[in-house]
């Protein structure tokens, strides 16, 4: 213990020239942080899904989530701004209103995931890889300079106290608080998971994706509509990804136009991590690369977190590419 | 000065008209603008020009989705500011502080190359991309508790350029200053394209395995590239921070890559003056738009989309990217003949390959394969297989599909190396050896799938084989030392020579065609060509003449036999066709399941009961 | 190849060429002044508050007969925050014959990096926001400020914590720009002059969205205050709320960019309550001068944080100058450099008298602290001449 106390101490002066906490001061904050990384987790495993099923089937990372992501914030904000009064009240009961919100962020943005997808990647299905992922970066370019033009640059406010009770909005467990609204993104985000797991295990469309995943060529023989099948896990994985985003909205209670770049990167590193292609590899990748952000916090310091996420993204790729989850794929010559 | 072959002047490898147009144009630009605000957007266009080029040797010459490019840029440009500035007090001049940023950047290149190698393709993309994260994160946050890069302030007042006593400080000065390098840059892009360094990055980009199987070094290749990039972002980016007088984080950002990127694509990938254009058009158009400063970037992200599905090469396009297309060629019927001679058609032609004399020589194993085995997960695909070729020999191996035959070709020329057993050419040991180096020692293959270079034409095609027998460097590269020169003509003459086997068919203006363009058969003769042109003394060949009709199969059969008779080639051949295997061959082997169920003549062979079982199947009630 | 390449040449000189501006001293040829700052990019939002609140003060003067009768332009240079653009953008204005003055550029190293040009071309900058310390230090005469220097806040606030809040532990976190990592750097160099003994630091991302895992390390330190240097209301907005939901129970000291009461009070919903938060003028507000101004934008362009006024007023006072400079019916930039570093006692909308000393710098300006009292902000104390 000692020893990882003395090299902890040399790394942090490093980083940070102030004393080193004590073992017991970083202990007592674990199972905060622990908290504070499933709820992030359990988003970047949303967003991360999105970027592991297309790739699953087109085998291209989709630069655009990012930014679909965030169109589902805004999405989720303008909801609740409808449903508020000037006052400050709710048209309806709070509960409602989030589902509104999140239903209609899945909704609105899984539609603009197969509008990307009939648009900008269909017409480079058979293109080298490189046109593919430029096509995306513009996709990505012009999502984000819309929406900067069209609401401005300003950040967007969640007004979010009156959608929960006062009474229930926060718990505390020992020194740990938990807010509702963090229990609420937990369990919305482990409910889709499972709803996702659910559909793609034991319906006949969830096997024709996953059919479709290991061989499209032979999916196509099956009587399996490629194009459909393909509409549809854009439509799931950018729904998903719109859901994270109002999910965060409701959570942080901000969302501005440029919230896709870094939730973009940091979900496709989680979908990495856990295994690119594979769903269960996302999420889990998701929660891992949240957990050790929070623990990282602590740990190391706060500047240099988001460092901490892509060195381990680079790791994996270089000593595991294919992920905690996934799978080595020999390459037929 | 050189005369082509086209009677144009040239001075190394420019046409001279050119060559003046070019200096003309840039020596009058600054008395031609009508003020300092114009000329500064022109040497801006130089240092665009300069990364814009670093970028299309790593992403356009070699295909290496590189999205941390920016980063070198970076790189350079904090070098610069720490070695020639009050920062910590250190002047070094300027003519020695630009090759220290380039090769500063380049080394992180080389790091980042290795990252390469064990991903590609989007992976890569991202893993680059993380690269230019950190760096970012590290140049914003290492100013304390050790101020190195000044943190979110950079570090300003940097010193202006001196080299031997003058000072550049005005706007034109540095122009020309930029001009300058992005000449030399410019000078370097083209050498390199035109040299077996070229070749070898668009052999790799096109195919990385086929390269691999014709010599060429993809893992130097590789590294090579993004060195090489990187150091040119490296100078330019010293460059840069002289001229601004000061770094900072955000000028090295996101924006900074993406433009960088369209210039490339706009410009067509690979495509050198395609690419100034567009670098030209690029920095100068934000410009005169500035005012509509938002759809700037709006318009960059259409322009991306748009071209990449409407135009992917480009506005000057030579490098095609669109979706493979075969296109369908006429064989001209009066060359068709079942050939005795070895040559095809009428063989007026200048290059005419010397005549070695072979034939089977039973004192020479030049290939032993001893207990080869390899085991895929559980499947032995390959079963202590143990096998002598001889010198000059041509060996048939049949067998039902997943004997195991192209698993041996790709066990000999490294593809991966065998779970156990050994393979010895020539005496010596070549087990587990890279296969470039296999190519080195003398063996060389075709595929079973066609693996050309598509989008390089046939003559190109056959000048990548020679890769691996030169050794031309970027130094000789560069400076066109006459090492390089006589390497060059020795490479096409060979190249010829090994086209020119197949008489008009690969020759005269076929030479220009890109290999996407030819027909069926002529691609299998190609892919031939290409690998006699290695200069191997032992060809493997899968399935020379799959998808040929009689006649192509008789001409190639007897053209394969005649390769032995006249050049000294040995030939290890996988083929289905039995008539062809019994006309040609000195010995068949049979193998099923990895192991090998029969060897001899061709009648001895095709009668063994377990050759016929493996084809045909059991009689009912036989074990 | 060669017939592609000429072509190409052939656009850039046409377009070149289509841009000269004859030139003109004489106030009839044209009077135009330069708004120079990020306007597109991820400080887009405070960017543009600045042309906004510019472009208010120069339609203003235009409706009334501009200068000598002739009305002045407005040019917009966007530099998205990056020198390397900025510096177009100054070679830009240097060489527009027209052009007297600028207003901006608002980010430090922009500014930084055009200082030398500006000068060169003897250009007048005035800019809202740019509040490193050393700008002001190097002798150009070009340059003025509105806004305050890093190190003119941080001790006041410093002092104030120490003194007026008398803490005993300070953990002090700051986003990783110039105006938050000086004023940062100040406040701890304080309170560390006054014997503050516990203080701890950390840095923050921008617009994170999200601070508790940096809070939970907060907590278990239990301060007394916590200090947080950010630029932009929202990252307040979100910092306190969650720092309240965690159950910090320090006192909360925000910095300039927190006092927005629509971004910070209303959007915290309550958790604000109690903060304190340091200012370089007045609420806005509550100034009766400012009134008019307050209506105009709010009812163009919505709601205001602190970047508009500081713009709208450095507006106004370039004008002036140049009003003053062209009374003679020719207008040169020298002359209108001359009447800005004379201008004294400037009565604008922000509520304090403006004067420039000569080094250009805000003369005799005063730290406002606030308090959030009841959903609005109450002024608490003024420092003056630190």
């Amino acid at each position: 213990m000692g020893k990882i106390r003395d090299w902890f101490s040399y790394l942090s002066h490093f980083v940070y020239a102030e004393k080193l906490e004590s073992m017991d001061q970083i202990l007592q904050q674990i199972p905060q942080q622990l908290i504070n990384g499933v709820t992030v987790g359990g988003v970047y495993a949303l967003i991360a899904i999105g970027y592991t099923m297309v790739y699953g089937i087109l085998f291209m990372l989709n630069f655009a989530h990012g930014e679909v992501y965030m169109i589902g914030g805004f999405t989720g904000w303008w909801v609740l701004h409808l449903l508020t009064n000037s006052s400050g009240g709710l048209l309806l009961n709070g509960f409602i209103v989030i589902i509104l919100m999140i239903l209609f962020a899945m909704a609105l943005t899984g539609a603009l995931g197969m509008g990307i997808e009939r648009f900008a990647y269909r017409p480079l299905r058979n293109a080298p890889r490189m046109n593919l992922l430029l096509s995306a970066l513009g996709v990505t370019i012009v999502l984000r300079n819309l929406v900067l033009n069209l609401q401005g640059a300003k950040i967007r406010f969640f007004h979010t106290s009156a959608l929960i009770p006062k009474s229930i909005q926060v718990f505390h467990i020992g020194g740990t608080v938990i807010s509702f609204m963090r229990l609420l993104v937990i369990g919305v985000s482990i409910g889709l998971m499972a709803i996702l797991t659910w559909f793609v295990k034991e319906t006949k469309m969830g096997k024709a994706m996953r059919a479709t995943a290991q061989d499209t060529e032979a999916a196509t023989f099956m009587g399996i509509d490629v194009n459909r099948i393909i509409l549809l896990t854009f439509l799931i994985g950018s729904a998903l990804g719109g859901a994270a985003g109002a999910l965060v909205g409701l959570l942080f209670t901000q969302v501005d136009y440029y919230v896709g770049y870094v939730a973009g990167l940091k979900g496709f590193t989680a979908a990495v991590l856990g295994g690119i292609g594979s769903i269960p590899g996302a999420m889990v990748g998701g929660f891992i690369l949240g957990i050790v952000e929070s623990l990282a916090t602590t740990l190391i310091s706060s500047t240099y977190k988001d460092v901490v996420s892509f060195i381990i993204l680079i790791l994996v790729l270089l000593i595991r590419p294919w992920g905690i989850l996934g799978e080595k794929a020999p390459e037929k010559v | 000065m050189a005369l082509s072959s086209l009677g144009q002047k040239k001075i190394g490898d420019i046409p001279l008209q050119s060559l003046v147009l070019i200096l003309a144009v840039v020596v009058v630009i600054p008395w031609i603008m009508p003020n300092n605000y114009w000329i500064r957007i022109a040497g801006n266009a130089g240092l665009w020009i300069m990364l814009s080029l670093g970028l299309n040797v790593v992403a356009g010459f070699a295909g290496l989705l590189d999205l941390g490019y920016v980063a070198f840029y970076a790189i350079g440009g904090y070098t610069y500011a720490l070695l020639c500035s009050g920062h910590w007090n250190i002047h070094l001049p300027f003519w020695l502080v630009v090759p220290i940023c380039a090769l500063a950047a380049s080394a992180c290149g080389w790091g980042l190359g290795f990252t390469s190698l064990r991903v590609s393709g989007d992976y890569l993309a991202i893993v680059t991309l993380g690269f230019a994260e950190i760096v970012r994160l590290l140049l914003l946050n290492l100013d304390r508790p050790i101020n190195i890069t000044g943190g979110p302030n950079g570090l300003p007042d940097l010193d202006f350029a001196h080299i031997f006593g003058f000072t550049f400080r005005t706007v034109t000065q540095y122009y020309y200053l930029v001009m300058f390098f992005a000449l030399l840059v410019i000078l370097a892009s083209y050498r390199l394209k035109r040299s077996r360094l070229g070749r070898g990055w668009e052999a790799l980009r096109e195919d990385e395995l086929a390269a691999d199987a014709m010599g060429v070094n993809t893992t130097y290749m590789k590294l090579l590239a993004f060195g090489i990039g990187a150091s040119i972002a490296g100078g330019a980016g010293a460059v840069f921070a002289s001229w601004q007088g000061g770094v900072f984080p955000n000028n090295f950002g996101f924006s900074q890559l993406v433009t960088v990127y369209c210039m490339l694509i706009l410009g067509g990938v690979g495509n050198i003056w395609g690419v100034i254009l567009a670098a030209i058009i690029l920095s100068i158009l934000p410009e005169a738009l500035r005012e509509y400063g938002a759809f700037r970037m709006i318009g960059y992200g259409l322009l991306l989309v748009v071209l990449m599905a409407l135009r992917p090469q480009g506005i000057l396009g030579e490098i095609s990217l669109r979706p493979k297309r075969k296109k369908k060629e006429v064989e001209e019927p009066e060359t068709l003949k079942a050939a005795e001679e070895l040559f095809y058609g009428d063989g007026s032609h200048d290059f005419v390959k010397p005549l070695k004399k072979g034939k089977l020589n039973k004192d020479r194993v030049l290939l032993e394969l001893k207990d080869l085995t390899m085991i895929f997960g559980g499947l032995h695909a390959v079963d202590r297989l143990s096998l002598k070729v001889y010198e000059g020999e041509i060996l048939s191996i049949i067998g039902p599909n997943g004997a195991g035959k192209t698993t041996v070709f790709n066990l000999i020329t490294g593809i991966y190396p065998p779970t156990s057993g050994h393979i010895i050419f020539d005496g010596k040991e070549i087990t587990g050896l890279k296969p470039h180096k296999v190519v080195e020692k003398g063996v060389a293959r075709t595929f079973q799938t066609l693996r050309l270079f598509t989008n390089m034409t046939v003559l190109e095609n056959a000048m990548v084989a020679q890769h691996c027998r030169t050794k031309s460097g970027l130094f000789s590269i560069l400076f066109r030392l006459p090492g390089f020169l006589k390497e060059e003509e020795e490479i096409e003459r060979v190249a010829k020579e090994n086209l020119g086997l197949f008489g008009a068919r690969l020759t005269g203006f076929r030479y220009k065609q890109k290999a996407i363009n030819l027909s069926y058969a002529n691609r299998r003769r190609l892919e031939i060509a290409r690998a006699l042109a290695t200069d191997s003394r032992l060809i493997l060949l899968d399935e020379p003449s799959a998808g040929m009709n009689p006649k192509e199969t008789e001409e190639i059969t007897r053209f394969i036999r005649n390769l032995r008779d006249k050049y000294g080639y040995t030939f290890i051949i996988i083929e289905h066709k039995l008539n062809v295997v019994r006309t040609i061959s000195d010995r068949v082997i049979a193998l099923d399941y990895g192991k090998k169920i029969a060897e001899g003549s061709y009648d001895e062979v095709a009668d063994n009961e377990y050759v016929v079982q493996a084809y045909l199947g059991r009689k009912k009630g036989r074990v | 190849m060669k017939k592609v390449l000429l072509l190409g040449l052939s656009v850039c000189l046409i377009i070149a060429f289509s841009t000269i501006n004859g030139y003109a001293a004489d106030v009839s040829k044209g009077l135009s002044i330069g708004a120079a700052g990020p306007f597109t990019g991820p400080a887009a939002a405070p960017g543009m508050e600045i042309f906004n609140s510019i472009k208010i003060a120069v339609d203003e003067k235009n409706a009334a007969g501009g200068i000598k009768g002739v009305k002045v332009k407005l040019v917009m240079g966007d530099d998205a925050g990056d020198a390397a653009q900025g510096v177009n953008v100054a070679e830009k204005f240097c060489a527009d014959k027209t052009m007297y003055g600028v207003i901006g550029p608002p980010m430090s190293n922009v500014a930084e990096a055009t200082l030398r040009m500006y000068a060169q071309c003897n250009l007048t900058c005035i800019t809202t926001a740019a509040s490193r310390p050393d700008l002001t230090e190097k002798g150009y005469h070009h340059f003025f400020r509105v806004n305050a220097r890093d190190d003119a806040h941080g001790p006041a606030v410093g002092h104030f914590i120490a003194e007026d809040l008398k803490a005993k532990s300070v953990y002090v976190l700051n986003t990783k720009d110039t105006y938050s990592q000086g004023y940062a750097d100040q406040v701890v160099a304080t309170l560390k002059k006054l014997g503050v003994k516990k203080i701890w630091r950390d840095t923050i991302v921008a617009s994170a969205k999200d601070y508790s895992s940096v809070l939970t390390r907060v907590k278990a330190k239990n301060p007394d205050v916590l200090v947080v240097g950010a630029k932009t209301a929202p990252d307040h907005a979100v910092m306190v709320r969650q720092m309240r939901e965690l159950g910090i129970k320090a006192i909360y000291f925000g910095s300039e960019g927190a006092k927005d009461k629509k971004d910070f009070i209303q959007a915290s919903e309550g958790a604000a309550e109690g903060a304190y938060l340091n200012h370089f003028a007045p609420d806005i507000y509550k100034i009766p001068e400012a009134a008019h101004y307050v209506k105009v934008y709010e009812s163009k362009y919505g709601s205001l944080s602190g970047f508009g006024p500081p713009a709208y007023d450095a507006t106004n006072i370039l004008l002036n100058a140049m009003e003053k400079a062209a009374a003679d019916g020719d207008i040169t930039r020298k002359e209108v450099m001359k009447y800005m570093a004379q201008t004294k006692n400037y009565r604008g909308i922000l509520g304090f008298p403006i004067t420039f000393d000569k080094k250009g710098d805000l003369l005799g300006g005063a730290t406002y602290i606030f308090k959030v009292v009841g959903g609005d902000f109450k002024l608490v104390k003024v420092a003056k001449g630190m």
